[in-house]
């Protein structure tokens, strides 16, 4: 009998077995202050499974925070349930639930010289005695956590003196620290720049792939969430879209949740660009990146590539790097930047609708 | 504590030896010149009579009483800092002194002449620490309801600012009504004295330390996740509620033990507590804890041995001293590079 599921070494490959571990059903959320109640958000059926990084997203105030918030149970549901690990939040008691889930928050620390090392040995909290005596076991996962989140080298630095993203790491390390099978994450990316962003996404990746470990984060970067993420919740007015990144492009749900006047979404690309306005012909001729790079530039400043244009732009390799020379009617212009060629275009084309 | 590192060793052994060293400088030094030997005799009972009083009832009380009003006071004000997540928090800052001496005036002012007692016996005993715990304790209440609603670290220091107007406006009120006795021993007590503490009220006072410190130690495992913040805390399995109230019932105690015998000491609270985190260069409660106690001891010691420099025949309130050494450390955190210390 052959088994389909072979790899090319012939070892069986066994689709994988996701567990699920976190999962709501029909959940409603939002706050209850005294007699009045506002929701948030109702009926949230969501799952989310061993293995996987999961990214919660949606625009500001569509209550990012208040779903994961009431995920740790943080703050009560207003209806619905939530299971952890198959187990209802309200019947994993109080002692029980760090060891289940972790939360970093934005929240920023309070203390100015504290070590890195001793902010990721916090996370041992659920497992040490009355004083919070680090046994060697304990150690031992701090200093796991810290090699796994690559901070192994700054323990002794006090959080102060470290750059943002390796202050989250720092974060990451001490939810690692505490040992869950899920990690919940608000804004792990907030305040990073880009490099720092994309380094924190595939390190929670890597956990995921590594470690088993689920890891449910919101965020505001799309870009690196449809890239990296292998389930989204999608937020928005009407309620959560749940799937792959490449699911929810697909049924074009990301393109009616962010699409603007001025933004429009590609979907074989992913990714998201300014819509011009009042968009002027101009004829382009040439090859290579030069040629790629001038006909962006022009989009940038409302002209789209036109072979029928009145004014022609030809891209030429010359010893000394490009030169553009732009045609119109008799009069002929040499450019030795795309800066300069474009300032020499009559100028009024570039505006917004 | 594996990790306990030979710089904190080193730091606590200096403390504790300073503690000793400053008892005795303070056993030895007063308004009155009485000679080393001259103590030593007296305090095992063979000196000459006014030699063995002054050091016996006065020197004796004293330094007994800056070494546990110190420790108390600024462990008061280390539970407050990290409970209101507020570098700049303490028992006088956010009026909680204030409450304790609404207690303390409430008691002596018109209590006492209800009941026809003289102003010294209501000094005595334990009804005076009751009413002081129970302004104290009332106070944080409130400022711990502003807290909660108001994240602003400047909020509630206004708050606690008001606050401790609005009592010294009712003890005001008090005072006026009050006959000229009784008026003068609360003047007296306001200017903060660790003087004219009998034996069994340094007994009272000892006993209700040691509780408060003993309740505030059990409590450095969540008052350490609290430095990370509340949500933190809570996540990891610390119960808030309780968790408050026994740290407000502590700080309380400890603030509003020392303020009932001892008048508002200024600055101590909110100061030491950052000092013992320079000295000890931890924010780890197990160890800073013990060595803000300690330090408290050697500011309020250093404060009384200069209070009753010799020379002038005069004690200065010892209030005086320690606002001169609290109110710089409290401008370099306002000033420091973090400014307005957010964190601590």
């Amino acid at each position: 009998m052959d088994n389909p599921w072979k790899d090319r070494y012939g070892e069986e490959v066994l689709m994988r077995k996701r567990e699920i571990i976190a999962e709501t059903g029909d959940l409603a959320i939002g706050y209850r202050m005294r007699s009045r109640v506002n929701h948030v958000m109702q009926h949230l059926s969501l799952q989310a499974c061993q293995g996987e990084l999961v990214a919660l997203i949606g625009r500001n105030g569509t209550g990012k925070s208040t779903l994961l918030r009431t995920l740790v149970g943080l703050q009560p549901a207003l209806g619905g349930t939530i299971k952890l690990q198959g187990k209802d939040l309200h019947a994993i008691g109080s002692s029980l639930l760090p060891r289940i889930v972790s939360f970093a928050s934005t929240e920023p620390v309070a203390v100015r010289n504290i070590k890195v090392r001793d902010v990721v040995a916090l996370g041992r909290f659920p497992f040490t005695n009355w004083i919070g005596t680090l046994t060697t076991d304990d150690e031992e996962a701090v200093s796991e956590a810290l090699e796994a989140t690559g901070l192994t080298m700054l323990a002794g630095r006090s959080i102060d003196n470290i750059s943002d993203g390796e202050r989250q790491r720092t974060l990451i390390a001490r939810s690692l620290a505490q040992d869950t099978g899920l990690l919940v994450m608000d804004e792990p990316t907030a305040f990073l720049d880009l490099p720092s962003r994309f380094s924190i996404v595939s390190l929670l990746r890597q956990l995921t792939r590594e470690r088993n470990k689920c890891v449910i984060y919101s965020t505001h970067d799309l870009d690196t969430a449809i890239n990296e993420a292998d389930r989204i919740w999608l937020m928005t007015g009407e309620g959560i879209a749940e799937g792959a990144p490449e699911d929810l492009i697909l049924t074009g749900t990301i393109a009616r949740a962010f699409e603007s006047p001025l933004l429009s979404f590609s979907s074989s690309e992913g990714t998201f660009s300014f819509i011009r306005g009042m968009q002027t012909g101009i004829a382009l001729e040439g090859t290579g990146l030069a040629a790629r790079l001038t006909e962006k530039a022009l989009s940038r400043c409302g002209y789209r590539t036109d072979p029928q244009a009145a004014i022609k732009i030809k891209v030429r390799e010359t010893p000394d790097g490009p030169e553009w020379i732009v045609v119109s009617g008799l009069q002929t212009d040499h450019c030795r930047s795309l800066y300069d060629l474009v300032s020499i275009l009559p100028g009024d084309a570039g505006q917004l609708p | 504590m594996k990790g306990m590192s030979s710089r904190l060793t080193l730091a606590m052994t200096g403390i504790i030896i300073l503690v000793i060293i400053l008892f005795i400088a303070d056993l030895l030094i007063g308004s009155t010149h009485i000679d080393a030997s001259e103590v030593i005799r007296s305090l095992f009972g063979h000196g000459t009579p006014g030699g063995e009083i002054i050091v016996t009832q006065f020197r004796l009380p004293k330094a007994l009483t800056a070494i546990i009003a110190g420790a108390a006071m600024s462990v008061s004000g280390l539970l407050m800092q990290t409970l209101f997540r507020n570098p700049l928090a303490g028992p006088d800052v956010l009026g909680v002194s204030s409450g304790a001496g609404l207690g303390v005036a409430l008691t002596l002012l018109t209590l006492s002449p209800l009941f026809t007692l003289s102003a010294g016996s209501a000094l005595q005993g334990w009804g005076l620490i009751l009413a002081a715990w129970a302004g104290a304790g009332a106070v944080m209440m409130i400022i711990m309801a502003v807290s909660v609603r108001m994240r602003d670290i400047m909020t509630v220091l206004i708050v606690g600012l008001l606050l401790a107007s609005a009592i010294s406006a009712v003890v005001s009120l008090l005072q006026y009504f009050s006959n000229e006795s009784m008026l003068r021993t609360y003047v007296i007590w306001t200017m903060g004295n660790l003087g004219n503490i009998s034996y069994p009220q340094i007994r009272a006072l000892a006993m209700a330390t040691a509780a408060g410190l003993v309740i505030a130690f059990l409590m450095v495992k969540p008052l350490n996740a609290m430095l990370m913040g509340e949500t933190f805390s809570r996540t990891v399995g610390v119960k808030m509620s309780s968790t408050r109230i026994i740290l407000l019932v502590a700080a309380s105690i400890l603030a509003g033990s020392v303020t009932a015998f001892c008048g508002p000491l200024a600055f101590i609270g909110v100061a030491v507590p950052h000092i013992g985190r320079l000295v000890f260069g931890t924010t780890d409660h197990r160890t800073l804890m013990p060595g803000v106690a300690l330090c408290g001891s050697v500011v309020l010691l250093l404060s009384d041995i200069i209070s009753a420099l010799p020379g002038g025949g005069h004690i200065i309130p010892v209030n005086t001293v320690t606002s001169l050494i609290g109110i710089p450390v409290v401008l370099w955190i306002i000033l420091g590079k973090t400014g307005m210390g957010r964190r601590f």
